[in-house]
């Protein structure tokens, strides 16, 4: 009996350091906040986690030996962590026990409203005003201040814009040609081109899709004067205006959405259909898609605005000064001129920095076409707000959404569907 | 007798241990979160918001009628399927071993990879299902875009994946069925029917008040068969959610653990209420 009772009290204080040990790492790394060191002196491994795949990564790879190279010092562990889904869950769980994350990952500002409330994140501002590390000023970096601003939360400066994309209009030209139509610049175009090619074509082809129905209705309120905040009445006028105008598209048969392709390129390469709205970021796949098949162009996105998306670097507290000072280094050597002519020549993102924008050798690329259009196509961008719930509400508005769509295709009722989107979306604004 | 006691304690450590820190903790941990508000790092006290907020969002409420439609429809068909094919392979073909090999290998396989072949399958536009209806000149349908066909679709998956385990367990159960039973009913003449319902039947009850228990719960925790077939998605417009999908994107997306775990409490407890329920069931059955 007694050796049980012994038995019993081990196992329970065995737990309990195991448990304790668990909860106690929450709390003790959170500040190193030294001086910024101006040289990498000792030898610096930092993590860096990222959603990259493909052509992307091999990129990135590429540009990391040549960073590793220029400073001997510093090692850049590459950890991909899978879809940006996957990242986003990664970097969610990983938040309770910050020792375990990485010194800088790839997010969304949204991901990390969180991590930001919590004090889990570097300000860069420091860094970026640091004539050794940074650049000396936020002008001096020659990112443009949209992105920069796109990537604060709460007004800090946390994140390093990227890669970044916007949404453009991929149309196959070939078939608009045949078909007498034009490149659609505005919405109310969009919609008659779609018309006449699905009339043409005798249902055959299918007109126009959007590949991201958030982005779709963010920024057809955006267009329509209304910002995204959880004061939109999802059953109102305009939002009901910005709803029917694809809903309408549905029914008739000249819109359609991905559903479970998850992207229209697969579609559009096939010649199911003739034009679709999606991230400039995907030329490549296009690209490789369409083949000889036809001949493929690219447009500005129809409307106003248009998104701008792709993730940011962001650097964790839990990381040493000079591990700091190491990523910073990085994300600086990533952002230049030269790395950013190389990541968007390769890979179809657009460079964060604006003198690669205007430089011959990026608008003279003869592989991709987005570089053309770019100058025109990114006036008027919008990034979507860093509040507390916009990226979850965001998300849903993909599902309700495609309820919607679905049902005016079958020649349902679409209101019965937009009050149930209302109760989604409101629900979600304030979970 | 009490040495014998001290012994077991011994023994018995190892799993005490390892169960209370991985299965006992972990539901002690979820029944606390639910009751708190906040991100993972952050956690406040907040009473029963949580579960005034599961009760009251629409998503919840489809993603468990969902789960429960899929538990109870799948199990039982799944399951009268496994018997009659494994009836089948017992009683009336030859080269059992290699009937028994084929039907095992989708339970060797991963879903994921099943679940990508699937969706060529029922692809719309170009599935093979689709075009063999046409041949046959049967209407055809959306599998995978139109959301009122999603859970038929996610259905007919369950059920098709569900048959390898089902039917292996059946064959070892009908191998343990003693042969004299059936020499004996065979000399007073019964008839392959009589043979089947008052002989295997009842032999096989155990076994199946086993599988339905096992089916019943992998059924409420139905996740990955729905990710590979709607490529990462819960159906078009979350028309295949269930419970699980809920709660990983509760927790890993949307960063509310406590509304998450309400929602994992409830599933734990409708899963201990059916299974209590099947339980007593089975029990009235053998008794029968």
């Amino acid at each position: 009996m007694k050796f049980g009772k012994k038995l019993a009290t081990i196992a329970i204080a065995g737990a309990a350091l195991i448990l304790g040990a668990c909860s106690n790492s929450n709390s003790s790394s959170s500040s190193s906040d030294a001086k910024i060191p101006s040289k990498i002196t000792k030898k610096t491994t930092i993590v860096f986690w990222h959603g990259m795949t493909g052509v992307q990564q091999s990129t990135l790879k590429k540009l990391t030996a040549e960073f590793e190279k220029a400073n001997p010092k510093v090692t850049v562990k590459l950890e991909n962590q899978g879809s940006y889904p996957d990242l986003q869950s990664k970097i969610n769980s990983t938040l309770q026990s910050p020792k375990n994350l990485p010194t800088i990952t790839q997010a969304y500002p949204g991901w990390l409203y969180n991590a930001a409330e919590n004090n889990l994140l570097v300000d860069l501002k420091p860094y970026i005003n640091n004539k050794n590390v940074g650049w000396g000023s936020a002008s001096a970096s020659g990112i443009s201040s949209t992105l920069l601003d796109g990537a604060k939360i709460k007004g800090t400066q946390y994140g390093i814009p990227f890669n970044k994309s916007i949404e453009t209009l991929t149309y196959n030209k070939t078939l608009l040609d045949k078909y007498g139509v034009k490149v659609p610049k505005t919405m109310a175009e969009l919609k008659t081109a779609a018309e006449t090619i699905y009339k043409k074509s005798k249902g055959k082809v299918v007109g126009a899709g959007f590949d991201s129905l958030s982005n779709y209705y963010v920024l057809g309120m955006k267009n329509e004067g209304v910002n995204f905040t959880k004061n939109i009445n999802f059953s109102g006028a305009t939002s009901k205006k910005v709803i029917n105008y694809y809903a309408d598209g549905m029914k008739a048969g000249y819109f359609r959405i991905a559903g479970s392709d998850n992207y229209l390129s697969g579609p559009f390469a096939n010649q199911k259909v003739a034009m679709f709205i999606g991230t400039s970021a995907g030329e490549g796949f296009v690209k490789q898609g369409v083949g000889k098949k036809f001949t493929y162009g690219v447009a500005a996105r129809p409307g106003k605005y248009t998104m701008s998306q792709g993730t940011d670097i962001y650097m964790f507290k839990q990381a040493s000064s000079m591990q700091r000072a190491a990523a910073f280094k990085y994300i600086k050597f990533l952002t230049s001129k030269k790395s950013q002519l190389t990541w968007a020549n390769a890979t179809g993102y657009v460079p964060v920095n604006t003198s690669v924008l205007n430089s011959k050798a990026y608008t003279d690329n003869s592989d991709m076409k987005t570089p053309k259009i770019l100058k025109d196509a990114t006036k008027n961008m919008y990034t979507l707000p860093v509040t507390k719930n916009a990226n979850a509400t965001y998300s849903q508005l993909s599902t309700i959404m495609q309820n919607i769509l679905t049902a005016a295709q079958k020649k349902q009722n679409v209101n019965t569907q937009i009050t149930n989107g209302k109760t989604k979306f409101d629900a979600a604004w304030k979970q | 007798m009490k040495k014998n006691q001290t012994k077991a304690w011994l023994f018995l450590a190892p799993t005490v241990i390892l169960s209370t820190l991985f299965l006992i903790w972990p539901i002690l941990r979820a029944f606390v979160m639910s009751f708190q508000s906040g991100s993972l790092i952050n956690l406040s006290w907040t009473g029963f918001s949580n579960y005034k907020y599961i009760f009251s969002d629409p998503e919840f409420w489809s993603s468990m009628s969902h789960t429960i439609l899929y538990a109870v429809v799948t199990v039982p068909i799944g399951l009268a399927i496994s018997v009659m094919l494994a009836w089948m392979i017992f009683s009336k073909v030859k080269h059992k071993s290699f009937w028994e090999t084929t039907f095992f290998m989708p339970y060797v396989t991963s879903t994921i990879a099943i679940g990508i072949v699937f969706r060529y399958i029922f692809n719309g536009d170009y599935g093979i299902l689709n075009f063999v209806l046409k041949f046959f000149h049967l209407p055809t349908a959306n599998w995978l875009d139109d959301p009122s066909m999603s859970m038929i679709t996610v259905i007919i998956f369950g059920i098709w994946t569900s048959l390898a385990f089902n039917i292996v367990i059946l064959m070892g159960a009908l191998r343990n069925i003693d042969p004299n039973f059936y020499t004996i009913a065979e000399m007073y003449g019964a008839s392959s029917n009589e043979k089947f319902w008052r002989i295997t039947m009842p032999q096989l009850v155990p076994t199946l008040a086993f599988l339905l228990t096992m089916d019943v719960i992998s059924a409420f925790k139905v996740y990955t068969s729905i990710y590979a077939l709607f490529n990462g998605q819960a159906g078009v417009g979350n028309s295949a959610s269930v419970a699980v999908f809920y709660i990983y994107n509760k927790f890993q997306m949307v960063g509310t653990p406590g509304v998450a775990m309400a929602a994992t409490v409830i599933l734990f407890l409708l899963i201990l209420l059916t299974t209590f329920l099947q339980r007593k069931l089975m029990k009235k059955i053998g008794e029968n």
